[in-house]
């Protein structure tokens, strides 16, 4: 009897189908619809305005999405001298440009010298930008503080 | 009540051991292979990577200070490589189903936490992880080529979806134009394909090709995430599972550590009874 029912009432089936529609329309509208672009931005460079918000969306799958830059500095970034109208002068990375500082290879990379470090990742999809800037300094123990510099530079 | 959610009370009878049974059986264990091997093939990167979070951390207010945890991302990813290994060996299907709940909780983990969130490898195994868990709560259903065309599509929708996910990121000018591609892979990336093409090519002839990379590339992911899901079980596996492996063989080997799920899934259409 269980077995008749769980085949005539998949809900589990449903489920998984629900999900992957629901994504296929966020991922259909992502090119029409800015505010999906900039949430996807914003995901890129986890500044997503909660980290819930930010966490719901890893089923979304994003393989080398958008145009991602990264330069990293050993002197402090001025904003001023860094307009978002001119284009970074970095290099390309696949996606999610932040993982130069929180993965494996690039911690290892830039931070191993327990030496300040900043960070600026910009990506870019169909005119829509966003630009952030990340200060890694040494923290007073051990490892590193992260911290995002102040000025908002969402282009559009 | 979801069947996600808790094992049916099918899961405690044994089912005689049919042809199709045996063919839902195979597919089980080739899309748990799969995500072994999409977990470990990474296996010496992910040796020096705990290394690394052990002696670098990274204190980011943005995550929750356990996703932050390089003890965290250490039990998540070990328990997920013990549970998927274990569900591949064992025929009991409660302990199937337990292992599946367990490595679908800990890649959840590693998909969110700070040192794995960016690597798509948990997102491939976290989809397959999913299918894994739909599918054990089935696997003695009594229909069972019915089981297996479901879980052919449901595997077609996923695979699709992972495509769609790659192409909709790709549309826009940089890309077409092939300016992401020539940063990332043509102008120092030491791999066959590109090493052999620079060897044998001038700049300016590189960038053309890389264009041409770049809206191949664009075009297959745009037209299989669209359309793979609507074929026939055995021509969508067979063309999934060349055009996945495909594009580890000619861009990145490491590429196979985010594939081989997929393949794994695409593998279970060629299991579907003609009839």
């Amino acid at each position: 009897m269980s077995c008749q029912v769980s085949e005539e009432r998949d809900y589990g089936m449903l489920v998984i189908v629900t999900l992957v529609v629901t994504i296929a329309i966020w991922l259909l509208l992502m090119p029409v619809v800015p505010a999906i672009a900039s949430a996807t931005l914003h995901r890129f460079h986890l500044r997503t305005s909660s980290f819930a918000a930010w966490a719901m969306q890893f089923p979304i799958p994003a393989m080398y999405n958008f145009a991602n830059r990264y330069k990293v500095d050993a002197n402090p970034v001025s904003l001023e001298s860094s307009p978002e109208t001119i284009p970074l002068d970095g290099r390309m990375v696949n996606h999610f440009p932040a993982r130069i500082f929180t993965f494996a290879d690039g911690r290892y990379l830039h931070l191993r010298h327990d030496e300040d470090r900043w960070l600026t990742i910009e990506s870019s999809y169909r005119g829509q930008g966003l630009r952030t800037h990340f200060h890694a300094e040494p923290a007073e123990d051990f490892g590193f503080n992260l911290r995002r510099l102040d000025r908002k530079s969402e282009t559009q | 009540m979801s069947s996600i959610s808790k094992p049916n009370s099918n899961l405690t009878t044994p089912l005689v051991h049919t042809k199709q049974h045996n063919r839902a059986l195979l597919s089980h264990r080739l899309v748990q292979g799969g995500i072994l091997l999409t977990l470990i093939w990474k296996w010496s990167f992910f040796v020096a990577a705990n290394g690394i979070y052990g002696t670098i951390p990274l204190n980011d207010p943005f995550f929750p200070g356990w996703l932050q945890s390089v003890t965290a991302v250490r039990v998540a990813f070990v328990t997920a490589v013990a549970a998927v290994g274990l569900n591949l060996s064992t025929n009991r299907p409660r302990l199937q189903w337990a292992c599946s709940l367990t490595a679908l909780l800990c890649i959840t983990v590693l998909c969110i936490h700070q040192a794995s969130y960016n690597d798509m490898t948990f997102v491939t195994a976290w989809w397959a992880s999913l299918w894994a868990m739909w599918f054990v709560n089935h696997l003695n259903d009594p229909n069972q080529a019915k089981l297996l065309r479901r879980a052919s599509f449901l595997s077609r929708l996923i695979i699709s979806l992972i495509l769609l996910g790659g192409a909709s990121g790709k549309w826009t000018a940089e890309y077409w134009s092939g300016e992401v591609f020539t940063d990332i892979y043509f102008k120092d990336r030491e791999f066959w394909v590109f090493q052999w093409l620079r060897s044998h090519f001038e700049p300016e002839q590189l960038r053309t090709i890389a264009t041409w990379y770049s809206r191949k590339v664009v075009l297959v992911e745009t037209v299989t995430g669209l359309g793979l899901w609507a074929l026939p079980p055995r021509i969508a596996a067979v063309l999934a599972i060349l055009l996945l492996s495909s594009i580890a063989l000619f861009s990145n080997f490491l590429l196979f550590s985010v594939l081989f799920a997929l393949i794994g899934l695409a593998s279970v259409g060629l299991l579907v009874p003609r009839s």
